[in-house]
């Protein structure tokens, strides 16, 4: 039993699911649901379509190049049967599985990071431009002229004792 | 329960005319008789071109309808030959491949394949078929 990929949108095919089509260059494509069959059949690029993970992969939103992708990929030497080795595999792929899952979120949440700064920024645009709603324009204006009252007067009065 | 199946009630004019109106012919599905068909082993009569293509002259079934693992009769080259079908446009159950073309292989009489190989990949499930298929699983290359 193998979980394949879904030629379309990438997500895991299990058994009983989906549908697979042979095309006659003897391709095979598997798809997970008829969304995505559909959309193959109206030749549409994955690449350009936006919730495949074809999309997201090559526009740059999820982790791409990780060392913990080695180990899924496909290798065309047939490894000598040893018990050991076949178990420990078993421990180490859920071992590589939590690290990438780890590094994917990682890599998204840091992406998502910006949009706090881009927010403060935003906020304080805003609240300059429309800080008239909270305080008056002019209220710090009265008091300042009467400070500036206030302190002509002293010097007026100090030129009038001094003179 | 019988007596509730007719309605009791006289449908309309209109009512009666639209009931009179729908086919009631068992829909046709995958191969069948006058299909053009893709012969996808080696065999020279299979490979060498011809002005018409071949063509399913009967389907060895009890309706006259050809799924996968099916002997069909086909007309090639102004001869018959028995074929048997190993993979339809139609989708057939779950869990088997759906291919681009009706492809089908060349038999003999007694089941023996005519070509010696088959590139085009062939469906697993011809394996737990009854019948001998055997010998035509044995020159196939690539399953699917």
């Amino acid at each position: 039993m193998r979980i394949e990929k879904c030629y379309f949108c990438s997500a895991p095919v299990y058994p009983g699911h989906g549908m697979m089509f042979v095309r006659n260059d003897c391709k095979v494509f598997r798809f997970c649901r008829s969304k995505c069959h559909k959309g193959f059949k109206k030749k549409r690029n994955p690449r350009k379509v936006k919730w495949t993970k074809a999309f997201r992969k090559s526009a740059g939103k999820e982790l791409t190049v990780d060392n913990s992708f080695e180990f899924e990929k496909r290798r065309n030497m047939p490894v000598k049967y040893q018990r050991e080795l076949w178990s420990k595999s078993v421990v180490a792929m859920k071992r590589v599985e939590e690290v990438k899952q780890k590094r994917q979120a990682r890599f998204v949440m840091n992406r998502l990071k910006k949009s706090k700064e881009l927010q403060t920024k935003e906020d304080i645009k805003e609240v300059k431009q429309n800080i008239h709603l909270i305080k008056a324009p002019h209220a710090e204006r009265p008091r300042k002229l009467e400070e500036k009252m206030v302190q002509t007067l002293q010097e007026d009065m100090e030129m009038a004792e001094d003179s | 329960m019988a007596l509730f199946r007719k309605s009791i009630t006289p449908l309309t004019c209109a009512a009666e005319a639209m009931s009179r109106m729908f086919s009631t012919s068992t829909a046709r599905e995958a191969l069948q008789k006058m299909s053009r068909v893709r012969v996808v082993d080696n065999s020279s009569l299979g490979n060498t071109p011809y002005h018409r293509p071949p063509k399913c002259i009967h389907v060895y079934t009890k309706n006259g309808i050809g799924k996968v693992g099916d002997k069909i009769l086909l007309a090639i080259k102004g001869q018959k030959k028995k074929a048997l079908i190993v993979g339809q446009r139609m989708p057939g159950p779950r869990m088997t491949p759906k291919f681009d073309s009706n492809n089908v292989v060349l038999i003999e009489d007694n089941g023996n394949p005519t070509g010696t190989r088959i590139k085009v990949p062939i469906p697993t499930s011809l394996r737990q078929m009854e019948g001998d298929y055997s010998k035509v699983l044995a020159i196939a290359q690539k399953f699917v």
